[in-house]
């Protein structure tokens, strides 16, 4: 029998007994949750509990040790990560990863390139280049129209994360995962990037990894609890907030900063 | 400007250097300079230290002699202009062939992988006759005539060296500005970053070095014409040593500093003889290279660079 996927009805992303294991230690186990196309996910848990492995898994960053990703229907479990982001993952990465030697311009620039093809051209640009239109568009939407031409190594701590965010934004992505993008910002900044992930088209997923409760809350819909590598929660915002379970191994911890 | 600068006075050195500085010093340099060229650019562009520039400047170069005008009696006779396109591409798959080897190897492990590259080539071209003619080589190399002018002759050779140097020089400003040059550089930062933003690295990584092959095969054609001949030493530890000496002591910050470093190390393999024995070059290169590491890291460059931004500072200091 013919499979067709109807992918207006697919889930953005649904994974099954996913799994990895470092050693004869498993960072994540067994994890299976879905998530519908432009839903806002929150995922909250204590140190360790394997929320960014999780993320390296969806991304291909890392092999999955067990279980099956699918995104948009399709089954990514073995794709390559480059595949994956042209197929409208973005991912931020909790620790910020950047090109240290190149401009803004350049990173986001290039960001723009990796997914709308043209990173492969030898000759130097020529002014009217669209990508460089659309890299000034995304300093723009980041905060960083001012830095553009500041070397990425000379950036502060919150214009890190905010090109970190910037560079994710590139080419209309379907599906963001984001991975603590407030660590580190002063609290004038945190209002900000709230309202940044609150004006995103409604049309694109959004998983985010975040400790603080407030920006996590506000900007989703439904919350995912890992402890230990293991799903232990899920459910609205005010579900996730009076569960008695969660509170032991999570809340206590988390409100105390 | 700032390339004005190093190449105004050079252009004019036919008009007060005679031949031997024209051609067995500043010649010399400048072709040592394209193929250390080619080493920097790796290691200031995509962050890793090969040892196979000098291999793949040799494959120019055995190209060149296998079908040149050759004292041998080995290979066809071809046209230069058929010749040397050819040299230049098998150079540049040279590089992306060793690219491809040493893809996911970075920091010690690219260094042995391409020492190790290098070594076998120099192995191969001595025990293989039919195409490398063994450890003998190539004798009688010769530059063509090329638009009526004999590229022999001291001056042609001179200039034809200086601009191939100085457009290499742009080709490798330009290329680093470009989008792939970008790329390579992004590989260098963060190659996993790289795949998060959707680019393959194994691609960008071949299409690094086999644009540094493209670069050293250049340089390598104006080495055998210089030296008009080519054997397995060519491609041996010597050379190859001494490509890195050049690279490290003009710095492997900036393109510039292979030339610095160039003119540097053949003034001081020709003149050197005058005062010390021949065997000991050896040592007293070691020694700069020891005290280049030591006390400039960033090389010659990098120590005239800092020199030339303390003394424009200076005069701000007085007024104040
Ligand atoms: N590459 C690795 N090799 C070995 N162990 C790892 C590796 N990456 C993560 N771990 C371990 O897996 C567990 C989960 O780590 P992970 O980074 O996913 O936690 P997290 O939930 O993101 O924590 P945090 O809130 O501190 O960011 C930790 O015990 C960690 O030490
Ligand atoms: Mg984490």
């Amino acid at each position: 029998m013919p499979v067709s996927y109807d992918h207006k009805a697919a889930n953005a992303l649904e994974i099954q007994g996913v799994g990895r294991r470092f050693g004869g230690f498993w960072a994540v186990k067994d994890v299976s949750l879905t998530v519908r196309p432009g839903e806002r996910r929150a995922v909250l848990g204590p140190n360790g509990a394997g929320k960014t492995t999780l993320f390296n898994v969806l991304t291909g960053d890392l092999v999955t040790s067990a279980g099956t990703i699918r995104m948009d229907g399709a089954d990514v479990t073995q794709m390559p990560m480059h595949k994956r982001i042209k197929g409208g993952l973005r991912r931020t990465y909790q620790h910020a990863h950047l090109f240290n030697g190149l401009t803004v311009r350049d990173s986001l620039f290039l960001s723009v390139c990796g997914v709308a093809g043209g990173w492969q051209r030898f000759m130097p640009l020529r002014l009217n280049d669209g990508a460089v239109a659309k890299a000034e568009t995304l300093a723009q939407l980041s905060g960083l129209s001012a830095e553009l031409d500041r070397e990425v190594a000379n950036l502060s701590h919150g214009q890190r994360r905010q090109l970190e965010i910037g560079m994710a934004l590139a080419e209309n992505p379907k599906m963001l995962l984001l991975d603590e993008p407030a660590a580190g910002l002063s609290p004038s900044e945190r209002p900000r990037l709230a309202e940044l992930l609150l004006s995103l088209p409604k049309h694109i997923t959004i998983i985010l990894i975040e400790h603080d409760m407030d920006i996590a809350l506000k900007t989703s819909d439904s919350v995912s609890v890992l402890h230990n590598g293991q799903l232990l929660a899920e459910g609205t915002p005010e579900n996730i907030m009076s569960n008695e379970a969660v509170h032991k191994v999570y809340m206590g911890g988390a409100h105390g900063h | 400007m700032r390339t004005a600068f190093y190449l105004l006075p050079l252009a004019m050195a036919p008009l007060f250097a005679n031949d031997f500085w024209l051609v067995q010093i500043l010649g010399r340099a400048l072709s040592l300079g394209v193929i250390a060229l080619s080493l920097t650019f790796l290691a200031a562009y995509l962050g890793v230290v090969s040892f196979a520039q000098t291999t793949m400047a040799g494959v120019a170069g055995y190209t060149v002699a296998y079908f040149g005008p050759n004292t041998v009696d080995v290979g066809y006779e071809l046209p230069f202009y058929v010749i040397l396109p050819l040299a230049m591409i098998m150079a540049t798959l040279s590089g992306a062939l060793i690219g491809l080897i040493a893809r996911r190897s970075q920091g010690i492990y690219a260094i042995m992988i391409t020492l190790a590259i290098a070594v076998a080539f120099f192995y191969f071209t001595r025990q293989n006759y039919s195409v490398f003619n063994g450890w003998t080589g190539f004798s009688g190399l010769r530059a063509p005539d090329i638009a009526g002018i004999n590229l022999r002759a001291p001056v042609p050779f001179y200039l034809l060296c200086l601009g191939v140097a100085a457009l290499s020089l742009v080709l490798v400003n330009g290329f680093i500005k470009s989008p792939l040059g970008l790329t390579i550089q992004a590989v260098r930062d963060e190659p996993k970053r790289v795949l998060a933003i959707g680019i393959p690295t194994t691609p960008v990584i071949v299409a690094a070095y086999a644009f540094a092959g493209f670069i050293a095969g250049s340089g390598g054609i104006l080495n055998i014409w210089l030296q008009e001949r080519i054997s397995s030493f060519s491609v041996g530890l010597g050379p190859i040593v001494d490509i890195l000496v050049i690279a490290v002591i003009g710095g492997l910050k900036h393109p510039i500093g292979a030339f610095i470093g160039a003119i540097a190390f053949v003034l001081l393999d020709t003149f050197a003889v005058d005062f010390i024995d021949r065997e000991r070059f050896n040592t007293l290169i070691g020694l700069v290279l020891l005290a280049i590491i030591m006390g400039a890291p960033d090389g010659l460059h990098g120590l005239a660079k800092s020199w030339l931004s303390r003394s424009a500072k200076r005069p701000a200091k007085i007024k104040t």
